[in-house]
């Protein structure tokens, strides 16, 4: 891609410590050493397409600034593909601003309350134990197939009320739809594609088995209403793009995080004996994991008007990455006793896993829920857990997650 | 009922501004402003902005 090509920053305003970075080269890593030095060497890197901010202070400053909007929207075009899984992002609550995204996201809005947290709670914890069950004794697991993907799928079906005997589809579709969200967009085009498709078939079915019945207060009835009562209030397309959002969006970074979370976990072991321990900081260490360790790598915003943060003239257009990885280790924003590294008991600055402002994470309240609950239980169930055979990964940037993690441990008492 | 919002723990979101936009919204330096005591007609939707702000800073009091 032309740098050129792209609106873009001034370039006489480019000093000599600012690095560059290639975000779009399939071996690029957000944790490897030469973003560590970019951030050392200035705030922000250039890129193939618009800049990175690298450091905790900028990020936080320019996440929440109003004269940025959500760039995402842009990632299929920036990867030069259509198609069934490009249309759809184009068009759901992520790419939506205004009146429009505002609408959208009060009608989503009740399905994923923090107040159904609590009642979720116990099925969250049995569904855990039941799935731990399933491997405890033999003390060895593929934590990926047998914890996180069947947790991260049945989780939704049990919030969207969906059978939950369909969750190892569900999870298929999840995985095949999120590679859109990788460097490899473009070549895995058609696997994408083909689950979109098969989603969208499911959910058209799912919405005119539940049209048939009495609504209640779920999720798929509150969207059907609005959609009875206009399609101003909600189109079908937008129906059916919503219930496509919720299963695809509830799954996919549910099932990578926790699968990050082990990973973070085994290089350090007596951070899991201290929450087998203390099983109240479990919250903190969903936090903690998501510092070091975010599915999501970076979120992107783009420049609605012309204008100059620190020493950087900002154009029009121009796309912004937070690379909230490298800002979550920056040194000037982690500097206590505790400094940067993995600590479930320090006490952290918040930091942006879940991005933040107008498209701040829909599900986060569910996500901290269902994962506080996992990371406890497997704490208490499970001794340390080690590799026992070399781990998966999907490629370090945009959305990562584990693929396989063959680990061992033993069942506690 | 007043409106009540913890600034230390407010990161300026906006969810609040979504769910309730007769109630509050941004000013020009982009600082969270509010109406301490909406209209009761707002009710409902100052409890939906409440529950939503993911860093649970607003408190309703009753009178």
């Amino acid at each position: 891609m032309n740098p050129s090509m792209s609106p873009e920053t001034n370039d006489s305003a480019a000093g000599p410590g600012v690095a560059y970075l290639n975000l779009s080269d399939p071996s690029f890593s957000v944790r490897a050493p030469e973003v560590m030095a970019a951030r050392e060497a200035s705030w922000y890197a250039r890129t193939p397409y618009g800049i990175a901010v690298l450091r905790y202070e900028e990020v936080r400053k320019l996440l929440f600034d109003l004269r940025l909007r959500q760039g995402s929207y842009a990632w299929p075009v920036l990867n030069g593909v259509g198609g069934s899984f490009a249309r759809w992002w184009m068009r759901m609550l992520l790419s939506r601003e205004g009146a429009d995204h505002a609408r959208l996201r009060r009608l989503a809005n009740p399905a994923f309350s923090p107040r159904l947290v609590t009642g979720l709670k116990p099925k969250f914890a049995a569904l855990a134990h039941e799935l731990i069950d399933g491997f405890a004794r033999q003390g060895r697991c593929e934590f990926v197939s047998q914890f996180c993907e069947p947790y991260a799928a049945r989780v939704i079906c049990v919030l969207l009320g969906l059978p939950q005997a369909r969750w190892h589809e569900f999870a298929q579709i999840a995985a095949d739809m999120g590679l859109a969200l990788g460097v490899r967009f473009s070549q895995e085009l058609a696997c994408i594609d083909r689950a979109t498709d098969r989603l969208f078939d499911y959910a058209r079915e799912l919405i005119a088995e539940r049209r048939a019945l009495d609504l209640g207060d779920d999720f798929l009835s509150l969207l059907i209403r609005a959609n009875r009562e206009s399609e101003e209030t909600l189109s079908e397309q937008e129906l059916y793009d919503m219930v496509v959002l919720a299963i695809f969006g509830g799954i996919d970074t549910t099932r990578n995080q926790l699968g990050l979370a082990m990973d973070v976990f085994v290089q350090h072991p007596a951070q899991w004996e201290r929450l087998a321990r203390e099983p109240q900081l479990a919250r903190a260490a969903v936090e903690e994991v998501m510092r070091v360790r975010p599915t999501v790598t970076w979120v992107t915003r783009e420049a609605t008007e012309d204008f100059v943060f620190q020493d950087l003239a900002i154009r029009k257009g121009t796309t912004l990455h937070m690379l909230s990885q490298s800002a979550c280790a920056d040194p000037r924003a982690f500097s206590d006793a505790a400094g940067a590294a993995f600590d479930i008991g320090a006490e952290r600055k918040p930091h942006f896993g879940f991005g933040g402002g107008a498209h701040h994470c829909l599900g986060h309240f569910i996500a901290r829920g269902d994962m506080t609950e996992a990371l406890a239980i497997l704490a208490a169930r499970l001794t340390a857990p080690q590799y026992e055979d070399t781990p998966a990964f999907l490629p370090d940037s945009g959305n990562t997650g584990a693929i396989r993690l063959p680990i061992r441990f033993q069942a506690r008492a | 009922m007043r409106i009540k919002v913890d600034l230390e723990l407010c990161r300026d979101h906006g969810q609040c501004v979504i769910a309730a936009p007769q109630v509050f919204r941004f000013d020009g330096n982009q600082k969270l402003v509010w109406v301490v005591e909406p209209d009761h007609s707002l009710r409902g939707a100052v409890e939906e902005a409440a529950d939503v702000c993911p860093e649970q800073a607003i408190t309703i009091e009753e009178d």
